[in-house]
């Protein structure tokens, strides 16, 4: 570390650099304004020791264009003159002054204080490379979301769209949270669908999300049943996926005569709100898609008759957690309650949906956000 | 430190103590607690008590260590709240781990 002595006494020059030394600093002096603005400039120090009064100028008007010529680099400025007056002293931390020494030169005084300095340069240098690397990082991650984002929109293009019987809604900053809603009608009629949550966020979770959503598409063109779909998905993850990642998820058939078939594994609850205003739900018996082998899982599938106008709302945990002001969390009971609110016969799937979601955000109205959310809902 | 470590050498069991969050933040330290004596113990406690809040990369944390311990030694999951019980009741969790 540098330190640059400015003072018109030889004597002062001398006695500084002596100390500063023996503090393990690189010492260079000026006598002069001038020498003084081309040391800073051309040696760069990191520690500036100076007198109010020098020869060519005065250490305010110095002091203040050093702070202009380091920029965002923090160089502190320390005043060591005999001019101790209160007036002065203000003046001097005004113009930019870090530190303010009286002389006659008190050598332990000058030494505790320049200690100090010099921890906080080195702290504040630490802290300005960890930002930088941080900021580097950050980047990389930003750059890793858009492009999963990109490669996944790419398939979810075969998804059916939003329509009066379908609504998806992502609420999410991430662009990709490892939440996945797919909806695919097949030849016969009959409505594919997959509701599910990757472990992890970004490109790690799209890792899974790409071959899965490639199944579920070619199942639906094949009219595959939905046993053997499950068990293909759940041997691509468990294959493909490191131990520690995995996909909770609904995989649900509702054929033309409105039977609902469905596999459930690690997901919340999900709600059948009918017609005539009771509610029923699904729920998940398995463990989620990739974390068993084939010779082991269990792909028995539950079933449920739906009638005209049931509605089918399926929910990411994101919604369970939802915090209110208070910290207290929706959970079941709650959302259960809304989802029968809001999911009325009469209304049109996609309004309902916009008011269950505007009842979420009145519950966690400024509230942080702690999970991203997933909404997915089908009317029979 | 919010993962400890402790081995009872006689009883031949190794417990983790986890402490707060159990989330991927934990994720390296959580390996090193138990990748030393992966396959050594007969049984693996991890003790939930003092853990507030836990996520999917937490139950991936704990099926990984599932794997790396072998099918002989037995895991059992301790001291959980009830959110955390409900958690791990939904995926399922009882069919590899006993959970007390």
């Amino acid at each position: 570390m540098k330190l640059l002595c400015i003072d018109s006494e030889a004597v002062y020059r001398e006695i500084v650099t002596l100390c500063a030394e023996s503090e393990g600093l690189e010492v260079k002096s000026a006598g002069s304004v001038e020498q003084a603005l081309a040391l800073f400039e051309n040696w760069r120090p990191d520690i500036v020791c100076l007198d109010y009064l020098l020869q060519g100028g005065n250490g305010l008007d110095l002091v203040k264009q050093f702070k202009i010529l380091s920029g965002t680099r923090y160089v502190p400025m320390i005043f060591l003159t005999s001019h101790a007056s209160d007036s002065v002293m203000d003046l001097c931390f005004k113009a930019g002054a870090d530190d303010f020494l009286p002389k006659p030169f008190h050598e332990l005084l000058f030494s505790v204080r320049l200690k100090k300095h010099i921890e906080h340069v080195q702290l504040i240098n630490e802290l300005y490379e960890k930002n930088t690397t941080l900021t580097y990082y950050q980047t990389i991650n930003e750059r890793e979301h858009e492009m999963a984002h990109q490669v996944l929109g790419h398939i979810l293009q075969r998804n059916d769209q939003n329509s009066d019987t379908v609504a998806i809604t992502h609420i999410s900053a991430a662009s990709f949270n490892g939440d996945l809603a797919l909806i695919k009608t097949r030849a016969d009629g009959a409505k594919l669908i997959f509701v599910g949550d990757f472990t992890g966020h970004g490109l790690s979770a799209s890792i899974g999300a790409l071959p899965l959503a490639q199944t579920f598409f070619d199942a639906a063109d094949e009219c595959l049943d939905l046993e053997s779909l499950t068990k293909r998905i759940n041997r691509i993850l468990n294959s493909i996926l490191p131990d520690y990642m995995f996909c909770a998820a609904y995989v649900l058939l509702l054929e033309p005569n409105k039977r609902l078939s469905y596999w459930g594994g690690g997901m919340p609850n999900a709600y059948i709100r009918k017609q005539t205003g009771s509610m029923t739900h699904l729920s998940s018996q398995h463990m989620p898609l990739g974390v068993l082998p084939n010779q082991v899982f269990e792909s028995n599938l539950e079933s449920i008759p739906l009638s005209d106008g049931d509605s089918l709302v399926i929910v990411s945990d994101g919604v369970l957690e939802l915090k209110a002001e208070d910290g207290v969390m929706l959970g079941q009971q709650a959302t259960e309650a809304l989802i029968g609110e809001h999911y009325q016969q009469g209304n049109n799937i996609s309004t309902a949906q916009q008011g269950f979601q505007q009842a979420l955000a009145n519950y966690s109205i400024n509230a942080v956000q702690d999970d991203d959310i997933t909404i997915f809902s089908l009317r029979a | 430190m919010s993962v400890s470590v402790q081995a009872n050498e006689s009883q031949k069991t190794l417990t983790l103590h986890i402490m707060g969050s159990f989330d991927f933040s934990l994720f390296n330290e959580f390996r090193g607690a138990y990748s030393d004596y992966a396959g050594k113990y007969e049984t693996y406690f991890v003790d939930m008590s003092q853990v507030e809040y836990l996520d999917s990369a937490a139950l991936g944390m704990l099926l990984s260590m599932r794997n790396a311990v072998g099918e002989q030694s037995k895991i059992e999951l301790i001291g959980a709240n009830s959110f955390i019980k409900d958690i791990l009741m939904i995926s399922r969790f009882d069919k590899l781990f006993g959970i007390k």
